[in-house]
């Protein structure tokens, strides 16, 4: 079944306060040892996913192109050579404004790497502070122009709307500003605030706000009207993309197809079973230079669990359930207060069901 | 078995914290009634609760030997409860006596609690020895609380006596005044068996024991006898007395204080004030005066946290009620929380003892209601009697409503007098009458509602008065009030659980807490959520709970799906904890916060 490779490459400039993501700052020196790694290790694996074909490849971070081109360029050439890797493969990468230039994007799309997620979050000043973000908004317009100049045609934006100091007006210029750079995918992510991060300390501290979801919603039904009328598909919660440029890797999660995580703390899935890598980086370059497969822990979905997720991803890429799956008389109350609808034979949430899904997961499938 | 020239029989009257179990420690050192190696600070206090709270629930007679004046005499002490719940069963306490010490702490002088139960003891019958304790103390007024005592008994300055539990200090000359000026009790050995049952406790391998205190007669192990309020003839397997542990004895003569073993098992059938005579013609014609049955005073709904331990709950209290008379419990169904039990207490301590043995050694989860108080609904000549808010009719189809009163016994420093005057006025007080004690302290009286001084009145008294105020009070009958039932309904349907009665001036200001109260505490839903406030079919407080509108994980990639299944799971488990009201999910967190009566130390 078409599987998908993720490439964890844990590297930042700066740890930005609201991030939970295995990613650090300051570790540059283990760069080298860690491409090395990531080399080890999809040797090691490849065997147990021989004859598998692979139809995306997703590096992320972390910041990948905190790495230099060439080594990137490894990465890919070993993954092609190690997997059944198909020819047409969605290969995507993930960049920081403010580590691309036009010669490496020109390089990174000669290596390989046709699609691009950009970073951006806003085209606020003062909401990117307030994410600790280090580039301006000025940087994300000069790495869209030099990615179009080296010839991307497929690039990503990602925003993140509800930090503290930003208003449903300053989220229509992000939403504009995004628009007008023309990118043929958008995910718009609503800030979460995660305990362990300095962003949940201070708001568990009361030292700032919590992101007030009511507004959050209105955000969402902003972009929702906004990248609609621009001409994007929503075709999951927080992604939009112009009609054949939605992630297939991504989907790749979404439809429970098998993949593949390399790298420190990845996951990876198959027939039901989720392992993942040992998360801090050093842990992770001992046991793969010590020959061993570098996991950390494992899940074997019961079907129970299976389902649950398997509800709860189909609703969240409005592909919706088969009503078949549910009571009539579940499935009413949310029909009636239109938080679902029914497309053909399948319920899928509204837009204002979307803002709800938990509980829809929780009514449909509990 | 003792002569009764050679026997006195007193106990100590003391406020909360006035040194009582203290005292009560070097009382039995001084009569070695207690080996060095086992003393144990407040010896007398056995139960875990009583130790922590410094507080006595169960009262406890202890003989202790002393010689005086080339003569041994055996001093019986009986410990009272302290607080105003336990009003009668200090009644009965102190009717197994003939002295008692009145106990003040020279450091803080006469309390409203001391003044009670002094006055209960002279009304007793009682001699009153005053005494000073604390003596040691660099805060302790000697003089001062010496003329204030010496005022209140109606004695001389010199018959004050002074002593320190803590170092022992004139405790010594205590007991030689004690054997001095208690009188020895009176009765006879040829009269009919008459003994008092002052209190009793249960015994997982003995069953109930029955404590007693000898009038007339000889009351003898194995003597079959006979119980005149409960009607009961049992046997006594074992007389003995607290020494202060259990020793068996074949009699007790007139005058003795002791237990009995009765072998029952169920302690309603040895009833607190009884009269134990014996069976057939030694039987005695006349009880002894001063019984009554408990009356339960407060009531609250109890109903188990999780839906599931209603059995459980119902064997607890079963249990409880073995060893404590005054419990009474009906069961109760409530639309809100189902299956539980309306539950009477003595008061608010009583209640509050109660559900704590309950969650700790029984290991119950429990949502208790606002306590209430027992209203007289009259209608012609028919009375009902409610004791579930929410079952009290509406207006218009009664002729009134009673409720019961209590006086009041107020203490407090004169510089807080404006607020404590303040406060009873609040809550609908009359005063009574006033005092001066001296030239910084003040005696009120009070006629209140019960009703307003089992909410937060306690509590209030002691912040506007900095701790200084006491409070006592005794049952004043019932009046007709002004009340009224404020519903408070949910998206509208009523719950049944937060129904109260309070006096119609205050009904409106009480439904817009409760609404306020509750719209911080119920959980944004799929919907707007009305919470209202009634009064029969009038609404007078609104609040709304908008609808929750973004419930969603925003992302959701390759290692985080375990995670987001996890939070889901987890929030299902925080839905099962959810108790459904008509359309509206209301956690338990909820219905504990709302009902909770925040009393802080209620003694």
């Amino acid at each position: 079944m078409s599987a998908g490779i993720y490439v964890h490459v844990p590297f930042c400039l700066t740890r930005c306060g609201y991030c939970d993501f295995n990613a650090y700052a300051g570790l540059d020196h283990l760069r080298p040892r860690y491409v090395r790694a990531l080399l080890a290790e999809a040797s090691l694996a490849a065997a147990a996913w021989d004859g598998e074909e692979v139809v995306s490849v997703f590096l992320g971070g972390g910041t990948p192109t905190t790495l230099d081109a060439a080594d990137l360029k490894a990465v890919l050439v070993h993954l092609r050579e190690r997997f059944a890797v198909t020819h047409d493969a969605e290969v995507t990468i993930e960049a920081n404004p403010d580590t691309v230039d036009a010669p490496k994007l020109t390089a990174l799309l000669e290596s390989g790497f046709e699609r691009l997620s950009m970073g951006a979050q806003s085209f606020d000043t003062a909401v990117l502070a307030s994410l600790e973000r280090v580039h301006g908004p000025d940087a994300v317009r000069r790495a869209m122009a030099a990615a179009r100049e080296a010839g991307h045609a497929n690039v990503s934006l990602d925003l993140i709307y509800g930090a503290q100091g930003e208003s449903l007006a300053s989220w229509e210029r992000t939403l504009r500003e995004a628009i007008a750079l023309a990118p043929e995918h958008v995910s718009a992510y609503a800030l979460t605030v995660e305990p362990s991060t300095p962003l949940g300390r201070q708001i568990a501290l009361g030292a700032r706000p919590a992101p007030d979801p009511d507004l959050q919603a209105d955000m969402f039904g902003l972009a929702c009207q906004l990248l609609g009328e621009a001409g994007y598909g929503h075709y999951e919660v927080s992604n939009w993309a112009r009609p054949g440029f939605e992630c297939r890797h991504n989907l790749g999660y979404w439809e429970r197809r098998p993949y593949l995580g390399l790298g420190a703390g990845a996951h990876s899935y198959r027939d039901d079973r989720r392992w993942w890598n040992v998360r801090p980086p050093e842990d992770y370059l001992r046991q793969v230079e010590a020959g061993r497969v570098p996991i950390g822990g494992e899940e074997r979905l019961e079907p129970s669990d299976a389902y649950l997720e398997e509800v709860f991803l189909r609703l969240r890429i409005l592909e919706g359930i088969p009503s078949s799956w549910v009571e009539p008389q579940t499935a009413a109350p949310f029909l009636e207060s239109g938080l679902l609808r029914r497309a053909d034979d399948a319920l899928v949430p509204t837009e204002r069901g979307m803002l709800l899904l938990n509980e829809l997961v929780l009514a449909l499938a509990g | 078995m003792t002569e009764t020239s050679r026997i006195r029989n007193f106990c100590i009257i003391a406020h909360i914290d006035h040194g009582k179990s203290t005292l009560a420690d070097r009382l039995l050192e001084l009569t070695h009634a207690v080996a060095d190696r086992d003393m144990r600070e407040q010896y007398l206090d056995k139960m875990d609760l009583e130790r922590e709270r410094g507080i006595t629930i169960k009262a406890q007679a202890v003989r202790l030997t002393h010689q005086a004046g080339g003569q041994t005499y055996e001093l019986n002490l009986i410990d009272t409860p302290g607080h105003v719940d336990f009003t009668y069963e200090v009644s009965r306490s102190l009717a197994a006596c003939e002295g008692a010490v009145l106990l003040v702490d020279a450091a803080q002088g006469i309390e409203a609690q001391t003044l009670a139960n002094f006055h209960l003891a002279r009304d007793a019958g009682l001699v009153i020895l005053p005494v000073l304790n604390k003596i040691d103390l660099p805060a302790a007024d000697v003089e001062g609380t010496a003329a204030e005592l010496a005022e209140l008994v109606g004695c001389e300055r010199d018959d004050v006596l002074a002593v320190s539990g803590k170092t022992g200090e004139g405790v010594t000359a205590l007991l030689e005044t004690v054997i001095a000026k208690v009188p020895p009790p009176e009765g006879s050995r040829s009269d009919p068996l008459r003994a008092l049952i002052f209190d009793s406790s249960f015994d997982t391998y003995r069953g109930v024991i029955a404590y007693v205190r000898v009038k007339d007669g000889v009351l003898r192990t194995r003597a079959k006898l006979h119980a005149a309020a409960a009607r009961m003839d049992w046997e006594a397997e074992e007389a003995g007395v607290f020494a202060p542990e259990a020793v068996p004895v074949a009699e007790l003569g007139p005058g003795e204080v002791g237990y009995l073993v009765t072998g029952l098992k169920d302690v309603h059938q040895v009833k607190v004030g009884d009269t134990i005579t014996s069976q057939g013609r030694d039987r005695a014609h006349e009880p002894l005066p001063g019984y009554r049955e408990p009356k339960p005073m407060v009531w609250s709904g109890l109903f188990p946290a999780e839906g599931g331990d209603y059995g459980a709950l119902r064997d607890a209290l079963d249990r409880l009620k073995l060893n404590d008379a005054a419990l009474v419990f009906e069961p109760e169904t409530s639309g809100a929380l189902g299956f539980g039990f309306r539950c009477g207490f003595l008061g608010l301590l009583h209640m509050d003892i109660v559900k704590e043995r309950l969650e700790r050694e029984f290991g119950l989860e429990l949502i208790a209601t606002a306590p209430n108080v027992e209203f007289h609904v009259v209608r012609g000549d028919e009375t009902i009697v409610v004791h579930n808010p929410s079952e009290m009719p509406h207006a218009g189809t009664y002729d009134r409503v009673e409720e019961p009163m209590v006086l009041a016994t107020i203490i407090t420093p004169s510089d807080f007098l404006g607020a404590v005057l303040e406060l009873c006025q609040g809550r609908r007080g009359e005063m009574v009458d006033m005092k001066y004690l001296s030239t910084t302290r003040v005696e009120v009286h009070y006629h209140l509602p019960l009703a307003e001084i089992i909410f937060d009145f306690f509590d209030q008294l002691k912040s506007k008065t900095r701790g200084y105020a006491s409070l006592d009070y005794e049952s004043w009958g019932y009046e007709a009030s002004e009340l009224v039932r404020v519903d408070v309904l949910l998206h509208g349907e009523p719950v049944d659980a937060f129904s109260s009665v309070v006096h119609r001036d205050k009904a409106a200001s009480y439904g817009r807490a409760m609404v306020e109260r509750l719209r911080e505490l119920i959980p944004r839903q799929l919907f707007d959520v009305a919470i209202q406030a009634s009064i029969g079919s009038r609404i007078v407080a609104r609040e709304t709970v908008k609808a929750k509108r973004k419930d969603v994980l925003a992302k959701c990639y390759g290692g985080d799906i375990t995670r987001k299944r996890k939070l889901l799971e987890q929030q299902k488990k925080g839905k099962a904890r959810l108790r459904r009201v008509g359309r509206v999910d209301v956690p338990q967190e909820a219905f504990i916060a709302a009902l909770r009566v925040d009393q802080g130390e209620r003694r």
